[in-house]
């Protein structure tokens, strides 16, 4: 029994340490996404965009990794072949296409990578580690347990009012916001309540501290990733200072 | 039932978890209203927009605010969600500057008083300024690394983005809060309580 659950535990460990993840997120999401640095940054950017192709790989979502690759691929060719042969509307398009899929599709994949390798347990236990307090940890969890559900009750509202004209399309802005937001907040809540329920009968709000039996840490891997994150927050530092640049 | 809670002032798992609900409601309403953004003359209108459709899920969760922390929590997990999402480290420290302000406002109403949650609302919604705050500071490089766009929209943002714009949006932020809570307000009224969630 004890054999069959380190086993399992093992075949759960993934490459990299949940707070690598973490780190490579927010290093993506400032860097890629948000196009800090401007020019000085752009190697970088670019060694950035490929890390979530790589662990997609490594990890075996061959799948998933094909498709969005194959997006960023257009994108770069997009980029090169067709931006300085078009002229007008169709070249702004063709800016705005390869800009999208070159700037979005690596923190998708970051997203998707990170999301779906890590367990709450996990996630939990490495905030721990890094001593962040449970009054931001638990809200986090919650709230990335909680968008699919506000998803699912959107769509099922949208369809019902659709039903009943009121759409965009009929230029009934208030109608939209009175007849959508307000049955779709109704019902999320309603929901939170139950969960909310499920999770104090789980144990959690207890005063005592809580145990976690996942085993994380930093193997070599995770130093030489860590290593170049501040290598490259480091360099983004000096040329905000203006040292180099 | 009442004397209990004030004894018990420290945050429970229960209160973390209506946190974590009201944010993930908040965050959806605010991307499907900013997701106007992408036609130039909407940004500086989503200082406006946002405060005032996100007052009314904002004003739901103030019903369950009891305790000192949760709208600060609530405030700096939006800065953490705003940096996730490429729109900067600014929204983090704006966040908890203003949620601190709108925690402290609403604790002088003791968590009851429905003019002080309108002021409350007012004050918590200028973490939407934050996001402004690097177009004021570097506009070109903004748009240096946000060629997709393309010169028109950059072009068209830029003259809409003087510098007396800055101050100019926390006032619009701060207003739009205030009408956006007093619609949030009018909602409790006409449906939540029907509801009984309120």
């Amino acid at each position: 029994m004890q054999i069959g659950m380190m086993q399992a535990a093992k075949y759960k460990e993934s490459y990299l340490d949940p707070r690598t993840k973490i780190l490579l997120l927010v290093m993506l999401a400032v860097f890629v996404l948000g196009g800090t640095g401007g020019r000085q940054m752009s190697l970088f950017r670019l060694i950035f965009s490929s890390v979530p192709f790589i662990l997609l790989l490594l990890s075996g979502k061959v799948k998933t990794c094909l498709l969005w690759s194959s997006l960023l691929i257009i994108g770069g060719l997009v980029e090169y072949a067709l931006i300085p042969r078009t002229t007008g509307i169709l070249n702004y398009m063709m800016v705005a296409l390869s800009g999208m899929l070159t700037r979005f599709a690596p923190s998708i994949m970051m997203g998707m990578y990170a999301v779906s390798t890590t367990t709450v347990s996990e996630f939990v236990a490495a905030m721990e580690r890094m001593h962040i307090t449970e009054k931001i940890t638990i809200p986090m969890t919650v709230m990335f347990r909680f968008f699919p559900t506000v998803r699912e009750e959107y769509a099922s509202i949208h369809a019902a009012m659709r039903m009943r004209g009121i759409s965009l399309a009929g230029g009934k802005i208030i109608q939209m916001v009175e007849y959508r937001l307000i049955p779709m907040m109704t019902s999320s809540v309603k929901i939170g309540e139950e969960l909310s329920a499920a999770a104090l009968t789980r144990g959690l709000g207890t005063p005592i501290k809580r145990t976690n039996i996942c085993q994380i840490g930093f193997h070599i891997q995770d130093k030489i990733i860590i290593t170049f994150c501040l290598f490259t927050i480091g360099y983004w530092i000096l040329g905000v200072m203006g040292v180099i640049g | 039932m009442n004397t209990i809670r004030k004894e018990n002032s420290k945050l429970q798992g229960k209160d973390l978890v209506h946190i974590g609900i009201f944010t993930a409601i908040y965050f959806v309403v605010v991307f499907a209203v900013a997701m106007l953004g992408y036609i130039p003359i909407f940004i500086p209108l989503l200082c406006v927009l946002v405060p005032i459709i996100g007052g009314i899920p904002f004003m739901l969760f103030l019903t369950k605010v009891k305790k000192f922390g949760m709208i600060m929590i609530m405030s700096i997990i939006m800065g953490i969600l705003m940096l996730l999402t490429g729109m900067g480290y600014h929204c983090i420290y704006v966040g908890a500057i203003s949620g601190l302000i709108a925690e402290v406002i609403y604790k002088s109403g003791n968590y009851r008083s429905s003019s002080k949650a309108i002021m409350t609302c007012g004050f918590f919604s200028i973490w939407v300024w934050g996001n402004f705050i690097p177009f004021f500071i570097d506009i070109e490089g903004y748009f240096a690394t946000r060629k997709e766009f393309g010169q028109e929209y950059a072009d068209a943002l830029t003259s809409l983005m003087p510098i007396w714009m800055m101050p100019t949006l926390i006032i619009a932020a701060f207003v739009s809060g205030l009408v956006g809570g007093y619609l949030g307000k009018m909602a409790l009224k006409k449906h939540f309580k029907k509801a009984g969630i309120a």
